[in-house]
């Protein structure tokens, strides 16, 4: 079955723009086609030019970008220099973040309308093509709905309105650009769904843009895979995911954590994609800095895309063989913090049934476990202690909202109900749950940065707030954060040095020069950055090296317990695995206890012995990570394990929506706890 | 790795990086250039100047230009009403206003953000009481304040400066407020909260220099509306005693000649639009250097 | 929407009482605190102690300041602001006289300085290449250095005394009569139906409005053009774009009302400093205004009538900050209650 006339084709297609003096080709030798009818994917992470492509499609790359070599075309016929008239006609565009992609002073209504207009719907007709184009996403009362201004939409109805904006025109062409990154994991589900539903009907082509390679290879018919502005390679979705020909496609997919089956090492993948000025200097392969296998041959020469395995084109001078893919695998420890390549752990790799016996609620702990891994391969600590290292008995947290005039209150969020668990020394145990569920106020609770309403918050068994409602200023001992946002938690004029030291400033830890640098020096090395970063400002960091940074801080005097709250979240792949994989061996050299807060199920089931399962402010599910991965007994726990992309590409994904709402509906009405 | 000094130690790097921004910037030097000069004649005044402002010579009433038929190569730009060398009042008159611009620009700063950090960082109480006395400070036109002040307080330079810092201290407030509110929700002001900081160390250390930047800003705009407003006042007669040279007072006095001798209002206007606009510059030159920067800085 | 618009409303001028108290007081003890003593002022040379005690006391100035205060409280309630010691007439009745000519002044100016600013702020944004950017941002800053009463001088001696083409004293010229009916001469003469007149007190008007706008055009233009510029960068601009929706559709009907946003803020909040402007301004046109009246109060100590205008002066202020946030709830939705 040959592919239908594609709709889009990119044809060998080079943009450079000049940065720093030199020209830059920021896109090089970009071969992509969508045949009409089909979904094509564009895989790749922060900086590989997936959303340059988008731009130069639509005719509105930044000023000083060109098109140098290759062509665009469309409907096989060049691109027109202006394409005002395509553009909302026959190629469409939807957005990235759907709260902000709407205007905030019209109504939904409003802004439709304004599109219906320009399609040249006739007036009279506006009305009902409006409301039957939002009743086909699957929004109700799309009447109601007409009136109401962005901001009182929710993200997910947000892109379902700018879904059907973008198929109100019948486009020959859709772009969608990473249309579900700023949803919660449920909602990308359904919204993917909606977007495979219109694709369906109305037989349009569409081109996703995504760093979800998972994702891309359970919804599009082709995948292509980008890194640092070129394709490296091509070809069929299931392919792609289960046969990768390029070590970097290779490192993405192994990269990302598990799901299901037995636990192995994340193979990482060092260092991070050169960045636009670094472009200039690489001649040959862009990957080769990072490539386990390469050659000298790969770092002299420019490659082209060829044809390795039926329809798969790969760009690389080695991929291939059954003895390059497994050095790729070996080799896939990378240069920074991760374990070698071996699939396994010391505790082996069993995919029984659990060795406790069965799930046991969090208030008990889990009895008589010794030190070593669990059934799911993560290092474990020793035997139970009768002391928990930090404790949460039936805590509530409640916050209200500042006084109006006359000293009312007009209303109070419940953050957190009845939560209680405890943590052990040396144990890791996860959070999970979407925004807004709790999960970041259970940080704050645990270090003290909150109080709360009613319960108790122990640490070594002793209360965390004395008496008056007052805490001694400072964490608990022993108790140490790591913020999410590396941006706002690192102070941007200080020095890395001085910052992963800054305990070393309070009166209790103080320390003389020699020795905050000597330490700092060794957190640096512990964290796996380079020694010159010490003289270093955050702004001059990448993303995952601010991360570090913030970790290296909240190591300086070495913790018993270390919160986590959303670390990884906004990384990419490479870099989280990175981060995982540090996380891990400093648990295991140090004996760290762990709080690790996400919303990102596959890798608190890397990290994590226990798992507790938060939706709105109450803990719904605590159990052993195996068990709640294989044998989730709450209906919102399958409604969040169902609605991941699974590994396996023959497995069914988008669920049935049906299936959705059940759980949801089943946990909405769930009872406390 | 050659950097295991000491200096790593010191933030002062950041203050001297701004610095350095901020006079790569054009509107930056050449306000710069234009505050410099007027010190420079206002310090320099008795030694430039080529009479003594006050004396008063009546035979030679207003006189034009030197340049003019009928002008005297003793005064310039000519004399006012009573006999008084217009550019040496004018040359004096720069000293009066960036007296009165640098202390009360100085001093609004001071009380203005110390009561900012100070309500922006505790909040509640103590935060709603400050914004409710600055919104009712605020209630005045800002002019009638201070005259309201000056009819209260007296004529003189110090009362001058005290008039304008208790009206305009409410500037300060609210805009540094605003960005104490700011820093303070960023994570690393509880990060060193945890690690066991007093307050007062955080406010000194994490708060303050994240808004210093701001406060510099404002304190160069701020010296523009003092000339300003101290022009206002003299104007009314109500800023320094007569025995002084103020360009308000120099331009009220020369009002009522105004069709014959053009040059007695000219010289004290155009003193008062460059010194504002030198302000000016360099105030919003300052503004784009140091905001967006710190914002846009990444890797 | 109209709930939310009388809520706010209510809300600010129940929180404006409090403020005009604080006001009242602080301008009482201000005043109170005149090194020179405005009785003696009053009094003929041969005046014995006696009559200075006696016309202190007439005034109700040999009291206690918390008991004048008190007093003084007590009259305004009922509308009565004392007696001016210059003019010998009610305060009130001074004020009333002035009053709507510093508010047909102030309209006038702001009408203008919105005429002037709201185009302006459009076409400095408009303006693409670095040169021009240049200029533009120096213009304005030329611009706002020159204060309102710079101004005033300036259209004075150009367009009074070099080319006379208006006039430059008072409200109308002097063979002129106006219609009192509400004070404002504009809608008086219009309602008159004298159209003479009318054109006479509009001609009057335009240096003093003039003057005014001026010095507030320039604040419009940087903060239009400011948030127009960040409105650029929002999502949902590229949004539209991608859409294909035209560029001057996009800056006049979604940037431009995203970007009245800070604007409006903007006027709210330097109300004040236009009615500040309108002192010096009416006292060199000889508008017979509120402005030039506090001036004479000034300029004779005259305590009562000083009260009395600083007071109006503030309420005036509030008024306007009301009508301001009135305003921002109804261009925005996020001010609104879900439905």
């Amino acid at each position: 079955m040959s592919a239908p006339e594609p709709i889009l084709h990119l044809d060998r297609m080079t943009l450079t723009a000049r940065i720093g003096g030199a020209a830059v080709e920021v896109l090089r030798d970009i071969c992509l086609a969508v045949p009409g009818g089909r979904i094509v994917g564009l895989v790749g992470e922060s900086g590989a030019g997936k959303s340059m492509i988008g731009k130069v499609i639509a005719g509105l790359q930044p000023p000083g970008f060109d098109v140098t070599g290759g062509q665009v075309l469309f409907r096989g016929r060049p691109l027109p220099g202006s394409r005002g008239d395509l553009l909302g006609r026959d190629i469409a565009f939807i957005p990235q973040d759907p709260l902000s992609a709407l205007n905030p002073v019209l109504t939904i209504g409003q802004q439709f309308d304004e599109h219906l207009a320009r399609l040249g719907t006739a007036r009279a007709a506006r009305r009902s093509a409006m409301l039957s184009a939002l009743g086909r996403v699957g929004l109700v009362d799309p009447q109601a709905l007409c009136r109401r201004y962005p901001h009182q939409l929710s993200g997910g109805q947000c892109q379902r309105v700018l879904i059907a904006l973008a198929f109100a025109s019948r486009p020959g062409l859709v772009v969608a650009d990473e249309p579900t990154s700023a949803l919660d994991v449920v909602s990308q589900a359904l919204i993917m769904r909606v977007l495979a539903g219109e694709q369906r009907s109305y037989g349009t082509a569409v081109l996703l843009i995504t760093h979800d390679l998972r994702l891309a290879a359970h919804v599009c018919d082709e995948v292509a895979v980008m890194y640092a502005g070129e394709v490296v390679e091509q070809g069929p979705a299931d392919a792609v995911l289960r046969r990768p020909l390029h070590p970097y496609t290779r490192g993405l997919r192994d990269a990302m954590p598990p799901l299901h089956g037995p636990r192995r090492a994340l193979p990482a993948i060092g260092e991070f994609m050169p960045g636009l000025q670094a472009l200039a200097q690489i001649s040959g392969c862009r990957y080769a800095a990072r490539c386990p296998v390469r050659s000298p041959e790969c770092v002299r020469s420019r490659l082209a895309l060829r044809e390795r395995a039926p329809r798969q084109f790969v760009r690389c001078g080695v991929a291939c063989s059954e003895t390059v893919q497994a050095g790729v695998s070996d080799a896939g420890g990378g240069a920074h913090g991760g374990p070698t390549g071996r699939p396994d752990w010391d505790g082996g790799r069993t995919s029984g049934p659990d060795r406790n016996g069965g799930p046991k609620s969090g208030a008990d702990g889990n009895g008589g476990r010794t030190s070593g891994a669990d059934g799911n391969g993560v290092f474990t600590s020793g035997p139970h202690q009768a002391v928990p290292l930090l404790e949460f008995r039936d805590v509530d947290l409640c916050y209200e909202s500042p006084r109006g005039l006359l000293g009312r209150r007009r209303g109070a969020v419940q953050a957190v109900r009845a939560a209680s668990f405890r943590v052990d020394p040396g144990e890791s145990v996860g959070i999970v749950g979407e925004s807004g569920s709790g999960k970041s106020s259970i940080a704050r609770l645990a270090l003290g940065l909150e109080l709360p309403t009613a319960g108790r918050v122990l640490v070594d068994g002793a209360d965390l707030h004395l008496g008056a409602g007052r805490t001694s200023a400072g964490a608990p001992s022993g108790l140490r954060i790591v913020f999410q946002d590396p941006q706002s938690a690192l102070n941007p004029r200080r020095r890395v040095a001085r910052l992963v030291t800054q305990i070393m400033e309070a009166p209790d830890h103080r320390r003389p020069l020699p020795d905050r640098l000597a330490r700092a020096l060794e957190l640096l090395q512990q964290t796996g950055l380079p020694a010159d970063c010490m003289s270093r400002y955050p702004s001059q960091l990448s993303g995952g090296q601010r991360q570090r940074v913030n970790i290296a801080r909240a190591l300086c005097v070495t913790p018993r317990l270390l919160v986590a709250d959303e670390i990884v979240s906004g990384l990419d792949v490479s870099v989280q695995s990175q981060i995982l994989n540090l996380l891990d061996r400093l648990r295991r050299s140090l004996g760290l206890a762990l709080l690790f807060i996400s919303h990102d199920l596959s890798v608190v089931r890397y990290l994590c012995e226990r798992v507790l399962v938060m939706h709105r402010g109450r803990i719904v599910e605590s159990a052993s990570t195996e068990d709640v991965f294989l044998r989730p007994r709450e209906p919102y726990t399958r409604m969040l394990i169902g609605a991941l992309p699974p590994e396996d590409p023959d497995q069914q994904w988008p669920p049935a929506a049906d299936a959705i709402a059940a759980d949801a509906v089943a946990a909405a009405a769930a009872p406390a706890g | 790795m050659n950097d295991m000094s000491p200096a790593l130690w010191l933030s002062r790097g950041t203050a001297l990086a701004q610095f350095r921004a901020a006079s790569d910037s054009r509107e930056v030097r050449i306000g710069a250039v234009i505050v410099g000069a007027v010190a420079l004649i206002a310090v320099l005044a008795p030694w430039i100047a080529p009479n003594d402002p006050q004396n008063q010579d009546l035979l030679s009433t207003l006189l034009p230009p030197a340049w003019s038929s009928g002008g005297d190569a003793r005064y310039p730009l000519g004399t006012d009403s009573l006999g008084r060398c217009v550019l040496s009042r004018t040359l004096f008159g720069a000293r009066i206003a960036l007296t009165v611009a640098l202390c009360a620009a100085v001093g609004a700063a001071v009380a203005g953000s110390v009561l900012a950090l100070i309500a922006g960082y505790a909040g509640g109480r103590v935060d709603w009481l400050v914004s409710r006395a600055v919104d009712a400070w605020m209630a005045f036109p800002p002019v009638v304040l201070s005259l309201l002040l000056m009819v209260g307080l007296g004529t003189g330079v110090f009362n001058v400066v005290l008039s304008i810092v208790l009206v305009d201290w409410t500037r300060f407030c609210r805009v540094v407020r605003a960005e104490v509110l700011v820093v303070r929700r960023r994570d690393y002001v509880a990060a060193a909260r945890l690690l066991g900081f007093t307050h007062f160390q955080i406010v000194l250390r994490e708060v303050l220099p994240a808004v210093v930047p701001l406060i510099i800003t404002l304190v160069s705009l701020e010296m523009g509306i003092a000339v300003i407003v101290e022009a206002t006042l003299s104007f009314v007669g109500l800023s320094v005693p007569a025995s002084a040279v103020a360009w308000g007072m120099m331009i009220a006095d020369a009002r009522s000649t105004m069709h014959e001798a053009v040059w007695g209002m000219a010289a004290p206007v155009l003193a008062i639009f460059i010194t504002v606009m030198g302000f000016n510059v360099l105030g919003d030159g300052l503004r784009q250097s140091t905001d967006p920067r710190l914002r846009n800085v990444r890797a | 929407m109209l709930r939310e618009v009388a809520g706010v409303v209510l809300r600010r001028l129940a929180g404006a009482i409090p403020v005009m108290l604080v006001v009242s007081i602080v301008v009482f003890v201000v005043l109170r605190l005149l090194p020179a003593d405005p009785i003696g002022m009053m009094l003929p040379p041969n005046a014995t102690a006696e009559d200075a005690a006696a016309l202190r006391a007439a005034f109700g100035l040999d009291q206690s300041i918390a008991r004048q205060f008190v007093i003084w409280l007590a009259h305004a309630a009922r509308g009565d602001l004392g007696v001016s010691i210059h003019f010998h007439v009610p305060v009130t009745r001074l004020i009333a006289a002035a009053l709507p000519a510093t508010i047909e002044l102030s309209a006038a100016a702001l009408l203008l300085a919105l005429a002037i600013g709201l185009p302006g702020g459009l076409a400095l944004y408009a303006v693409r290449s670095r040169q021009a950017r240049l200029a533009a941002s120096l213009f304005v800053v030329t611009l706002l250095s020159v204060p309102s009463f710079l101004w005033a001088l300036l259209l004075l001696l150009l367009f009074g005394v070099t080319f006379p083409v208006l006039p430059f004293t008072g409200r109308v010229s002097g063979g002129v009569a106006l219609p009192g009916w509400t004070g404002f001469a504009l809608v008086d003469t219009l309602a008159a139906g004298q159209l003479g007149a009318f054109a006479d007190a509009l001609a009057h008007l335009l240096l003093p409005a003039l003057a005014l706008a001026l010095a507030f055009a320039p604040l419009i233009m940087r903060v239009l053009r400011s948030s127009l510029l960040e409105a650029a960068t929002e999502d949902y601009v590229m949004t539209a774009r991608l859409r294909g929706v035209s560029e001057a559709r996009i800056l006049l009907r979604h940037m431009l009302k995203n970007a009245a946003l800070p604007t409006l803020t903007l006027i709210g909040v330097q109300f004040g400093f236009l009615f500040g402007g309108t002192l010096l301004v009416e006292l060199i046109y000889s508008f017979p205004g509120l402005g030039n009246l506090m001036v004479q109060a000034v300029r004779d100590h005259d305590l009562p009538l000083l009260q009395g205008v600083a007071v109006v002066f503030c309420i005036a202020v509030l008024l306007a900050n009301t009508l301001v946030d009135a305003l921002y709830v109804v261009i925005n939705p996020r001010l609104r209650s879900v439905r």
